[in-house]
């Protein structure tokens, strides 16, 4: 009985309690969360508020749907050579509108990854922005370090989105509560404020940084082009030449991992992986990390292999008529040599072919460039059946003439493997693993300013521009005659394939051609007012792409096509229809613009 | 008037003989009098007077009196001799007096006699009989027969069997009291369980359904979950189709847009957290499930989604009872999905391969040994230069890989199908022990349960314990514990039967040297590609170790206060530990190259409850009951992850998840939540005469995880019965036994957002900085994740119930219908916000949700013989959903700018839209399949033939929004079951149970044909596809394409099943007794014998992927 009476005693006792100090009892409790209000307090947290832009930057260029793929097949460098599927983006005229599937650039296109994730990533540094009085900090340089770290990062991201879907909505602030009533603001008005914002980062981001961290250098190169989508051609020059004239310069000698094999060189070492980080390298402007081993490292590795080779062990029969190829085991292990390709992006001619007019150039030279013909036939079953060809280069016709692949969209075609090779030591197939990967080289920022000479009409300067970067490669100078936009778009072709962000700084150079009235390479004047109908991204497309709009049909009898308006991605419908009390306007071309209302000039005090 | 109530005893008056007595005869003729009505009654005819205490009488007690010319003593003595009355006739005066116990003549000590079964007439044994207001009791013998010695004071024996009404009897002047039990048909004095109470069902007033004995016996359950499925209207129970059973339950449709829908489970009156798979189904003894608001809203804010209630068995008999019950049977495939056979495949990869070469030549995939008399071999080879045998080039142009070139020769297949489903064998044993001696009751039971899936290395296991007690302590305080205790283990790694369509019958499953191949069809893939692997990969190289073991205790001390007061206090911790312990050998392919990789988890939670619950009952004046029960309540819950993990192990990964610490790229994580919640409930039930019924309650309920600028919740609600059965202008109509009516109206809220849902949390994440001598190192970043909402609240469900309980035609048709009408505002709703904000959704109070519907339970007793009874029940409802407010209105302008009126968006992202069901389907239409002489139309669409034709609703020439349209609903329309069962000759029950959901669709997006790559992979043969020479409407293509629109492919999923069918054998008491047994039951059960879905092609209905039916031999044995 006793304990009985005590037991009650306790149970009304913690119930009474409980009652008495209800209030305090329901506070809630975070136990294995951060809560933005005391963690954004001091540089520290404000620092790891920034990270995931980070993150979400070096997102562009890995994993098999990698968002890149998508700026690639927007331009007449390459185009999605997946044939054994029918979702991939090749007949754009159909497959890219609002309302299509634009997540994914593996099984159909990046276009919604880089909208959701752009603006993600905006968000994040608006955060910092909106806080960046809330914390204390040791120095005000500290302060102003940060908030420019995050205006760097506001500003990379909307340079991305203006070129890619033109006016959008400009968000300056974190966004606290519901908010469904947003507006596009005119492209050069957030390109204004962006240049504004950068040149604030310029003066305070620090130089000396860790690797992978965002410096001065990147600030100013992001700078220059922002500069230079607003026709400030003499800024643009300014900031390039913080980085060409100051601690850079391009790596011109043999440095780093395979310095002293005679059979690789300077190209080789730029892009080896292990090469990128080194001190000696001068060329660095900033990496995007990634390391085998590391929790934050990519999740799947960055797949440069498998996203940009060739299927080359399908659909290739030797001139016997026998299956030619083989990812199985073989005495030639060519998927672990190359990488098992599943030709995700395919190379057109212009990339593989109509740019190396010299043969000396060594991003097109024999090793680091990979030519079908210098793989052979290693199906293990030819050995068995005594087939004569059996470890012998593959031939694409055969002596009668006959075509020996079955789909040369999927299965042929040559590639950089210099660019491409990364090992990939935590998988059963090679398909390129975890690396360090270049987001900001300085021989772009040299082929920005020759662009920007050549906007000015400076061609001598221009050519010096471009031809440092050819003569490290070997290739012979241009003289100054033949630079135009063109051959620039050609060179950062040659240059910066797989680096680049290849439709992003077309629909720029467009909009340049239309703002200065300069014709393209083709003599062409192109006008703003009809942009969506009439471009020199869609000419150049037609002049040099082999696939669009040229009747070429895949294996599967899909066929290519493309448009003028794909000049300006769509804007996901999705963005369109939760914004229900404001309007986000849909691009010329696409189902849904012809309720577009006039957009923003003003940055209002949202 | 002339009554005089006494208040002393004294009383003393000068008298002549009892002349008056002796010569005045009366007549009376009464029906349902109380006493005081027999006295005014006999004061109107004669000039007698009446003198008594009314304590002394029993007030309420009804009599049925037919008398003719009697006199008034031989009244009294009938009349009150049962009771303990003594009365004195003096002169016209008549004295009541309470009998002294101690003198009392009629009180035998001991009361013996006979149980019979009113229906047959035969004696029944095992009928529980107890002495009313106390624990002493018996029970009937083999022959019917029992004896019981009853206290001072009794006034009733109360004898109750299981299946049987309670019969109350009054001890008369008899000691030998002979009982017919009858079946409970109807049975009014049913024990309902409400919340946080009982009461008969005579006296509720809310829609509660009631599952008691007879549907628990004819079910073969994994656990509670199976009695639910299709027993009551209006509850919607996902088919159980996993070795550990178990599912999704909806009660009175979806009222919520992003919360949780799962109703409210109560384990004996408290609320249990955990999951219905630790409570073993043998355990129970009834389930209970309150509908609607006004009997749900005593739980508040976790009521809206209706609540379960469930009582388990307690100790009954004298005789301490062991039962022992075994539950032998398999599980095996109720619907076959074969992949394609070795022949199907062929023609299907043929199929393949011409549609990825549209351009081939004729006859190029097409087996070599069947050209056409035109087509020479040598120009088939000539095709593509081709030398050697024309099989194997054959085989190499419908890429097939060496291996599967070699099987082909060699004639070897491999039937994926039978190598990774089996049959599984399942068992289950319970032992139990109960009884009740004098102050004390026990129930205690141990069950072994181990299921094997479907799939081979599906297995579940788990032990479940309870333990009932309860003591009386003195005289008015009682104790006891209600305690589960389960220990689960889910460490089987199946089989990845999904595999089966990825590899192909000519693959190989071992290597040469006998060890199993990683790809039988050496399709390297790569790493995150699957297709080609083997689906026992995993079950070869993984060892997993994941247990989970539950404590539920709930201690409880009640007891009686004076006037009228009663308490009770539950206090209810719960624990629940799990460890999830993972080790893949470096000796599979896919880990070798990171050296192994083993993993380490541990789980605990700690969820404690008070109750402290006062209660009152008082009648006043004989017709007004009161019933008042009063809460505090006070809750927390606490939980602890934490998780290690390791790869690359040195020397080796031998020592597994055993030796974490071998491992050289160790991660750690942790997580941890907290949340307190605390509740007052008022509720009070009055009824007037039994025949006019009030509810009312209110509940405040507190709770963490709601934003703090609104802590707290208040639920009122209220309800009113009607037994118009019993009004006097009903009396004549013979056809009616019993009516009710029923209304109520209430709110209930939802709190099932999770813990955190309010607050904004920074979610970490790595990143990687280095330096420039390639050094690494991890940086922590930090965003939010979820914005935050400090004015999140509860959920409020407003419903309104009508109604109408019956039973008709002499108890044989009984049943209820109830609609109801229930509005959901301030919904937890995942929001979509626009994308530019950074976030995608964010969890808010909004809008409005509907639901309104009809159920019906029907109960007949359609052949009532002595030899063979036939029963029947029914059950339809029918729900409807609308949402009816989603963000709230905006403006609209005319082209000025002028505001011209307001409208209400819709949110098409997450397809809800003003006005119709939440699980509306708003998609493109398909209209069938472009055939080959639409091939110039398919193309400006940017299609095939062969590929689904779409509706351009607008004709505009592309697919965008205006071209979805409302195609159907993912939710039946209607459910019905209908459930059969036949008594012959007593012992012999058959019974059967089916179900329907129908006028739903789901999607089935297989249709497509394009969701894989048929040029690597299989597919099921009842898939079909297009081919210009099969130019179907239902399938497209092989390959087809989408044409970059996103759409679905939905198909009827309407089904019939029969559900349950059940035979069971009873032997004859006096058989068992033979062998020692009080009762001997053997029963044989079909689960999911049979469905039939007319349009339905994948798989079942209700579940894609394998379905089992459930065939189970079984005995309950009772000593």
């Amino acid at each position: 009985m006793k304990t009985f009476n005590k037991k009650v005693a306790l149970l009304l006792g913690v119930l009474l309690l409980s009652i008495s100090c209800s209030e305090e009892f329901l506070e809630p409790k975070a136990l294995s969360f951060y809560a933005p209000e005391n963690t954004y307090i001091n540089a520290e947290g404000m620092k790891a508020a920034l990270v995931p832009c980070s993150e979400l930057m070096r997102n562009e260029w890995i994993s098999e749907g990698r968002p890149l793929l998508t700026e690639c097949i927007f331009s007449e460098v390459a185009v999605h050579g997946t044939t054994d599927r029918t979702d991939p983006a090749q007949n754009m005229n159909v497959q890219i509108t609002p309302d299509a599937e634009l997540y994914d650039g593996g099984s159909f296109n990046s276009i919604g990854d880089y909208w959701s994730n752009g603006y993600k990533s905006i968000r994040y540094a608006n955060t910092v922005i909106s806080r960046i009085d809330d914390a204390e900090y040791t120095s005000q340089e500290e302060r102003n370090e940060i908030l420019g770290l995050a205006y760097f990062f506001r500003a990379y991201n909307y340079y991305r989105l203006t070129q890619q879907f033109g006016d959008v909505p400009l968000i300056l602030k974190e966004v606290t509560k519901p908010k469904t009533d947003y507006y596009s603001t005119e492209r050069e008005v957030i390109l204004k404020k962006m240049k504004e914002d950068l040149e604030f980062a310029a003066e305070w981001v620090p130089e000396k940084v860790d690797v992978g961290e965002v410096n001065r250098g990147a600030v100013n190169h992001i700078l220059t082009k922002v500069n230079l989508a607003l026709g400030e051609f003499d800024d643009a020059i300014q900031s390039a030449n913080y980085l060409i004239n100051g601690d850079y310069a391009l790596m011109t000698e043999r440095f780093g991992s395979y310095k002293n094999d005679l059979t690789r060189n300077i190209i080789w070492d730029l892009h080896r992986i292990e090469n990128k980080y080194r001190a000696e390298n001068t060329e660095r402007i900033m990496l995007v990390m990634d390391r085998e081993d590391m929790q934050g490292g990519s999740k799947w590795g960055g797949m440069y292999m498998r996203g940009a080779v060739p299927a080359f062990w399908r659909n290739i029969a030797t001139p016997t008529g026998r299956k030619g190829t083989t990812d199985s085991n073989s005495e030639y292990d060519l998927v672990n040599t190359y990488g098992r390709g599943i030709a995700r992006l395919r190379s057109t001619i212009y990339h593989m072919k109509t740019i190396w007019t010299d043969t000396t150039d060594l991003r097109h030279a024999k090793g680091n460039w990979i030519e079908m013909e210098d793989l052979v036939y290693n199906n293990p079953q030819l050995k068995d059946l005594g087939d004569p060809w059996y470890g012998k280069h593959l031939q694409l016709y055969s002596d009668e003439g006959k075509l020996l692949c079955l789909d040369t969209i999927y299965s042929w075609y040559s590639w950089p493997h210099y660019k491409l090779y990364v090992p990939d030591p935590n998988n059963v197939v090679l398909e390129g693993g975890r690396g360090d990967w270049y987001a900001m080289r300085l021989a772009e920022t040299y082929l920005l300013r020759a662009e920007a000479y050549w906007w000015k009409g400076d061609l001598e300067s221009a050519a010096a521009d471009v031809n440092a970067v050819r003569e490290r490669a070997h290739a012979v100078p241009f003289t100054p005659d033949q630079i135009n936009i063109g051959t620039i778009l050609d060179e950062r072709a040659r240059e910066l394939y797989f680096e680049e962000w290849r439709k992003t700084e077309m629909t720029r150079i467009c909009y340049l051609l239309c703002k200065t009235g300069k014709p393209g390479h083709n003599g062409k004047v192109y006008t703003l007012k009809n942009f969506s109908e009439d471009n020199y991204w869609y000419d150049r497309i037609m002049e040099y792409g082999d696939f669009y709009n040229k009747g070429v049909v895949t294996i599967n009898g899909k066929e290519f096509t493309i448009s003028p308006y794909h000049v300006l991605w769509p804007i996901p419908a999705a963005a369109i229809r939760a914004n229900t009390t404001g309007h986000i306007n849909q691009n010329i071309g696409y189902a849904g613009s012809e309720s577009n209302i006039p957009p923003l000039t003003e940055i209002g005090d949202e | 008037m002339k009554f005089i109530l006494m208040f002393t005893a004294v009383f003393n008056l000068v008298c002549s003989a009892n002349t008056y007595a002796q010569r005045t005869k009366l007549s009376l003729k009464l029906s349902e009098a109380t006493i005081l009505e027999i006295f005014q009654e006999i004061e109107k005819s004669t000039e007698y007077g009446f003198f008594f205490k009314s304590e002394d009488l029993d007030m309420k007690k009804r009599y049925e009196i037919d008398l003719e010319n009697v006199r008034i003593d031989e009244v009294l003595s009938l009349v009150l001799k049962e009771d303990g009355v003594d009365y004195r006739i003096e002169d016209r005066n008549i004295i009541l007096t309470r009998s002294h116990p101690s003198d009392s003549k009629y009180q035998p000590p001991t009361i013996t006699g006979t149980v019979t079964d009113a229906s047959t007439g035969e004696v029944l044994p095992g009928v529980n009989i107890v002495v009313e207001g106390t624990t002493l009791g018996t029970i009937s013998d083999i022959n019917g027969e029992y004896n019981i010695e009853v206290p001072e004071g009794t006034r009733k024996l109360i004898f109750s069997f299981v299946g049987m009404e309670t019969q109350e009897i009054i001890i008369g002047t008899s000691t030998q009291i002979n009982v017919s039990m009858v079946t409970s048909e109807f049975d009014l004095k049913e024990i309902i369980v409400i919340g946080y109470g009982t009461q008969q069902k005579k006296d509720l007033t809310g829609a509660i359904a009631h599952i008691g004995v007879e549907q628990l016996e004819n079910t073969v359950a994994t656990n509670a979950h199976d009695y639910l499925l299709a027993n009551i209207p209006g509850l919607s129970a996902s088919l159980n189709t996993s070795p550990e059973g178990g599912g999704s339950l909806l009660i009175r449709g979806k009222s919520s847009l992003s919360a949780g829908t799962y109703p409210l489970l109560v384990v004996d009156g408290v609320i249990f957290d955990g999951d219905l798979i630790d409570i073993n189904p043998s355990d129970i003894e009834a389930i209970d499930v309150l509908k609607d608001a006004s009997s749900a809203a005593v739980y508040g804010a976790k009521s809206a989604n209706g609540v379960v209630l469930i009582t388990t068995k307690k100790g009954k008999s004298i005789k301490p009872n062991i039962s022992f019950r075994a539950n032998f049977g398999i599980a095996d495939m109720a619907i076959q999905q074969r992949p394609h056979s070795p022949e199907s495949f062929l023609k299907y990869r043929q199929t393949a391969m011409e549609g990825l070469d549209v351009a081939a030549e004729p006859y190029k995939y097409s087996d070599p040994r069947t050209l056409p008399p035109d087509i020479s071999v040598e120009t088939w080879l000539g095709y593509t230069g081709a030398v050697g045998d024309p099989v194997n080039v054959w085989l190499q142009r419908l890429n097939f890989q060496n291996v599967q070139i070699e099987n082909y020769l060699a004639g070897k297949t491999v039937d994926w199908y039978d190598e990774v489903f089996q049959n599984g064998i399942r068992q289950d044993y319970t032992l139990s022990l109960s009884g009740k001696k004098e102050d004390i009751s026990y129930y205690m039971s141990l069950e072994y349960m181990d299921n094997e899936g479907l799939v081979v290395g599906d297995e579940f296991n788990t032990i479940r314990g309870r333990l009932n007690l309860e003591g009386i302590a003195t005289k008015f305080l009682t104790a006891g514990i209600n305690m589960q205790f389960a220990d689960r283990d889910q460490s089987s790694v199946p089989a990845e039967w999904e595999r089966i369509i990825n590899n192909t019958p000519y693959g190989s499953m071992y290597n040469d040297d006998g060890t199993l191949k990683w790809s039988p069809d050496s399709d390297p893939g790569g790493s995150i590609t699957w297709y080609a692997k083997n689906p026992f990969n995993a079950r070869e190289y993984t060892d997993r170790r994941r247990k989970t073991r539950t404590i539920f205790p709930n201690i409880y001390v009640k007891g009686k206060l004076p006037l009228g007061f009663s308490y009770r206090i539950n206090f209810n911790p719960s624990y629940t530990l799990s460890s999830n312990f993972e080790h893949l050998s470096s000796e599979w392919y896919d880990v070798e190259p990171i050296g192994g990789k083993a993993s380490r988890s541990y789980a605990e939670t700690f969820n404690w409850q008070i109750d402290n619950i006062i209660g009152w009952s008082h009648t006043f004046k004989d017709i007004h009951h009161f019933d008042v029960t009063l809460l505090a309540n006070a809750e927390k819950f606490q939980s602890w992850y934490g998780e290690m993990y390791n790869e690359r192990f040195e020397p080796d990964d031998n020592l597994g998840y055993h030796s974490m610490n071998s491992g050289t790229n160790a991660y750690v994580n942790s997580s941890d939540e907290y949340s307190t919640g605390d509740a007052l409930m008022a509720r009070l039930n009055y009824d007037l005469k039994e025949r006019y019924f009030l509810t009312l309650s209110v509940r405040r309920d507190g709770y963490s995880a709601f934003g703090q600028l609104n802590p707290r919740a208040t639920f009122p609600a209220v309800a009113l019965g009607w037994v118009f059965s019993d009004e006097d202008f009903l009396n004549s109509v013979e056809w009616l036994n019993y009516g009710k009516l029923r209304i109520s109206y209430g709110i209930n809220g939802n709190r099932d957002i999770g813990r955190y849902q309010a607050l904004s949390d920074l979610q970490s994440m790595k990143y990687i900085n280095g330096d420039e001598t390639g050094q690494a190192w991890e940086v922590t970043g930090l965003y939010v994740n979820r914005m935050s909402n400090a004015g999140l609240r509860w959920e409020q469900s407003t419903s309104f119930n009508l109604g109408l309980d019956f039973s008709v035609l002499n108890n044989r048709l009984h049943g209820y219908i109830d609609t109801y009408l229930k509005s959901t505002s301030d919904l937890l709703v995942l929001r979509s916000l626009p994308d530019v904000t950074g976030f995608s959704n964010v969890m808010d109070n909004l809008g409005e949700v509907q639901n309104k519907g009809i159920e019906l339970n029907l109960n007949s007793r359609n052949i009532d013989q002595p030899n063979f009874l036939w029963r029947s029940m029914f059950n339809f409802s029918l729900n409807r959903n609308n949402i009816v407010h989603l963000y709230g209105p905006i403006n609209v302008y005319d082209d000025e700018g002028n505001i011209i009126g307001k409208t209400e968006p819709d949110d098409p992202s997450n397809w809800w839209f003003i006005g119709q069901d939440i699980d509306v389907i708003w998609d493109i239409k398909v209209l069938g399949v472009w055939q080959v002489d639409e091939i110039e139309e398919a193309r400006e669409y940017g299609f095939s033939p062969g590929d689904f034709k779409l509706e351009d609703v607008n004709n505009d020439g592309i697919y965008t929004d205006e071209d979805r349209q409302f195609l159907g609903y993912y939710s039946p329309r209607f459910r019905c079951s209908f459930s059969n069962n036949f008594t012959l000759y007593k012992n012999f029950d058959f019974s059967f149970m089916i179900y329907s959901n129908w006028g739903h669709m789901d999607s089935f997006s297989s249709a497509k044909n394009s969701h894989w790559y048929p040029d690597k992979s299989s597919d099921y043969e009842k898939f079909e596809y297009w081919t210009p020479e099969n130019p179907i409407n239902d399938f497209a293509r092989l390959n087809s394409s989408s044409g970059g629109v996103d759409y679905s492919v939905y198909r009827n999923s309407s089904f019939i099943r029969l559900q349950n069918v059940s035979i069971s054998y009873n032997f004859p008491k006096i058989l068992a007794q033979k062998a020692n047994v009080d009762e001997l039951r053997v029963y044989f059960n079909i689960r999911n014998a049979l469905v039939y879905a007319p349009d339905w092609v994948n798989w079942d209905p209700e579940h894609t992927g394998p379905t089992p039916r459930y065939i189970t031999l079984g005995v309950d044995l009772t000593f």
